[in-house]
């Protein structure tokens, strides 16, 4: 029993890593229809930026300030550096290619993925980081119940997730930019027509998204410890992949599918095997696929008659 | 309805992607799509190299005044990917070695820089391209055992002399690759030191390998495993693919009462992921690294990590070596740079012999690497070749890493 629960905690943890990249994902393909392939990327230079946050703050061993001050300036750091990194991407990389075919936007979004892997690569060069956090959090804090723990930084990354989820439902369903992004996603000539700023509300929904990329970023940092320039090519897949599983475009589903991504590997690397977890993931995917094509929260395509 | 329908198939064409690259063992883990640079790296001669010389020294090259001579060494290694971490400090040793050749020699030798982002199909084409590329003498690398796969046919028909620098696949020394060379042991000595230690000095009943998924992980788990079956322990094998960014899963698999777990890594920073994990489930075992894990990186107190030298930085004559490598390109993480520093070196140092006793061809240089000796080589000791093109004499070392995360020398 406590080896399922430890399993299932892992699981946890990893989907709602990746449900806060999916909903990045789902939010801008709501919007836009752009499968942004460089999402995974913004999630990879957030937890960079929130690494040398750290390091400039004293680094693991000597802070300068309080640990929670310290955790607070690399999630807003990383927030930061994410959603101006997304709002730079859309403005140069995606705008001028607002009215050409939607496959050019998408070898855009490759193009500036593999940008992104290289100028860190260039600028910070290839030496794997490590964020350290068993220097300011000492192994053996956090809840222990029977054999199961749940280490601090694993409950503050869940608690994170779920407030900014919530809080990423409540700005789309009961705010002005929401109503702003919904008309968009809707019908954006319709959008302009009534007023809405598109190119104001697209810029709002890349900064979010990306900001939530950043978060989740610094979370894998201080959850996993170690990040690269290549990190957010496999973690910007999975969280596609939930994306489009919990229904592409729906916030809740991004969520779902995270986190059901999330405890398939847990759950297929604990009882099955290591070697083929994503094997076993993805064969479910295809099977959720199969049965419920627009992913388990997507809505029927309405067709005009 | 139509952009349903692309991203429908661009999600199946994913998971297939995915399933397909966790089959395979993840090979490659690499996204750039950067091509083989065969461009020729000037061979830039530094002043401050020129201290070097006593440490770099070999008997047989030093044969009086210096002929200046020409030509170009290929080094194949993951420059960009996911293993750009080994790949650039081994490009970095490959360049300072010939630097500091060209330095003491007066000749002009050059490096070819081939990217094969471990991935043996990228090897195989610029295995090609460096037999068509008449200047290469011969070849620094592949890091990979599967990339001397790719590459050791032809190479082989071109007589061209390739020295690998990480590749421990013990079978790649068996005589199929007539020209092929290493400067570091193979699993088949890696294996049974580490076993012995880990069921005799550790006492350990119960072991657990985490086996990486490459072909480097898989030779030495194997050999570690044989091994240890053999000294009556319980051994239980998990293989996970080297782009896991998390091993919790695997740690909660990991029973109570596991005395020892082996990683076969070739990434430092994973064996302290799954260390620390190990310490937060509150797991007693120990974590043993292979030499893949030797490496500032990797620096849980109490683990025990093996290497192919006793200790690089303790070395007397790998001082100088170091300071210009550390004052030219910053601090090594790793332990691939020394050993392909050796192969460089044996390699001009054959050339220049070659080219001495008349000219620079593949098969003069073949023949001269085959007569290596470099004394107060950079990995320890006098280095030469077997007639398999192993190191001879091979052996490795055991430490342990203190309080402070050094690894201090053991046995």
């Amino acid at each position: 029993m406590n080896y399922l629960t430890q399993q299932l905690v892992n699981g946890l943890t990893l989907g709602s890593v990746y449900a806060l990249i999916a909903l990045g994902y789902t939010l801008i393909y709501g919007v836009l229809q752009l499968l942004n392939f460089a999402h995974g990327d913004v999630y990879m230079v957030g937890s960079f930026a929130g690494y040398f946050t750290m390091i400039g703050l004293g680094g693991p061993q000597n802070p300068m300030v309080p640990i929670w001050v310290m955790i607070l300036l690399m999630f807003l750091a990383g927030m930061v550096v994410s959603g101006g990194l997304g709002v730079m991407i859309e403005k140069f990389a995606y705008r001028p290619l607002r009215s050409s075919p939607r496959i050019t936007s998408l070898i855009s979004a490759l193009g500036v993925s593999l940008f992104l892997e290289s100028a860190v690569l260039l600028l910070f060069g290839p030496k794997i980081r490590n964020y350290d956090t068993t220097d300011y959090i000492p192994i053996g804090t956090g809840i222990h119940i029977g054999g199961v723990t749940i280490e601090p930084m694993r409950i503050l990354l869940i608690v994170i997730s779920a407030v900014l989820m919530v809080v990423l439902i409540l700005v789309v369903n009961k705010t002005r930019l929401g109503r702003g992004m919904r008309a968009v996603a809707y019908d954006s000539d319709a959008a302009v027509m009534m007023g809405v700023d598109v190119n104001r509300v697209i810029m709002l929904t890349f900064l979010i998204a990306s900001a939530l990329a950043g978060a989740a970023g610094v979370m894998v940092g201080l959850v996993y410890f170690t990040i690269n320039n290549y990190m957010g090519f496999l973690a910007g897949l999975k969280a596609f992949a939930a994306a489009v599983v919990g229904g592409i475009g729906s916030i809740p589903g991004a969520v779902l599918g995270g986190l059901l991504i999330g405890f398939l590997e847990s759950l297929a690397a604990g009882y099955l095997s290591p070697n083929f977890a994503n094997v076993i993931t993805f064969a479910a995917l295809i099977a959720v696929m199969l049965v419920k094509p627009r992913g388990l929260l997507g809505r029927s395509a309405i067709v005009k008659v | 309805m139509r952009s349903f329908k692309i991203v429908s198939g661009l999600t199946a064409a994913t998971c297939v992607a995915l399933a397909l690259s966790a089959c395979a063992g993840g090979s490659t883990g690499s996204t750039t799509a950067a091509a083989a640079s065969n461009s020729a790296s000037p061979a830039s001669s530094s002043s401050d190299a020129a201290s070097s010389a006593s440490a770099a020294s070999s008997t047989p090259a030093e044969s009086g005044a210096a002929k200046e001579c020409t030509g170009s060494v290929g080094f194949m290694g993951p420059i960009t990917g996911g293993a750009a971490s080994i790949g650039a400090e081994q490009l970095n040793f490959t360049q300072l070695a010939v630097d500091n050749f060209n330095t003491k020699s007066g000749s002009t030798y050059k490096v070819v820089q081939g990217d094969t982002q471990l991935d043996p199909g990228q090897a195989s084409t610029i295995g090609q391209q460096f037999v068509s590329n008449s200047a290469i003498f011969g070849v620094v690398g592949p890091a990979g055992s599967p990339g001397v796969d790719a590459v050791g046919p032809p190479f082989g028909k071109a007589d061209m002399a390739f020295i690998s620098a990480s590749a421990t696949a013990t079978k790649l020394s068996d005589g199929s690759y007539p020209t092929f060379f290493r400067t570091i042991p193979n699993d088949s000595v890696q294996g049974p030191t580490d076993a012995d230690f880990i069921s005799g000095t550790l006492g350990a009943k119960k072991v657990v390998i985490v086996e990486e998924k490459t072909s480097y992980g898989e030779g030495v788990a194997t050999s570690v495993k044989d091994a240890l079956v053999k000294n009556g322990v319980s051994v239980t094998v998990v293989r996970v693919s080297k782009d896991q960014p998390d091993y919790s899963a695997i740690v909660t698999s990991v029973a109570n009462d596991t005395d020892v777990v082996f990683v076969t890594f070739q990434i430092a920073a994973n064996s302290q992921v799954l260390a620390t994990q190990l310490k937060q489930q509150g797991k007693k075992a120990v974590v043993f690294g292979s030499d893949g894990s030797f490496s500032e990186d990797f620096k849980t107190p109490g683990s025990y990590v093996s290497s192919f030298a006793p200790d690089i930085n303790g070395i007397p004559a790998d001082a100088e070596i170091i300071k210009q490598y550390d004052a030219k390109y910053g601090a090594f993480g790793t332990t691939y740079g020394p050993p392909i520093y050796v192969a460089a070196q044996a390699l001009v140092e054959a050339a220049q012999r070659a080219c001495e006793a008349g000219s620079i061809t593949r098969a003069d240089v073949l023949a001269q690497v085959k007569q290596t000796k470099i004394e107060n080589a950079l990995t320890g000791g006098t280095m030469s070749f077997t007639a398999k093109g192993d190191v001879e004499g091979a052996k490795f070392y055991v430490f342990k890493i203190n309080e402070s995360g050094k690894p201090v020398f053991v046995k």
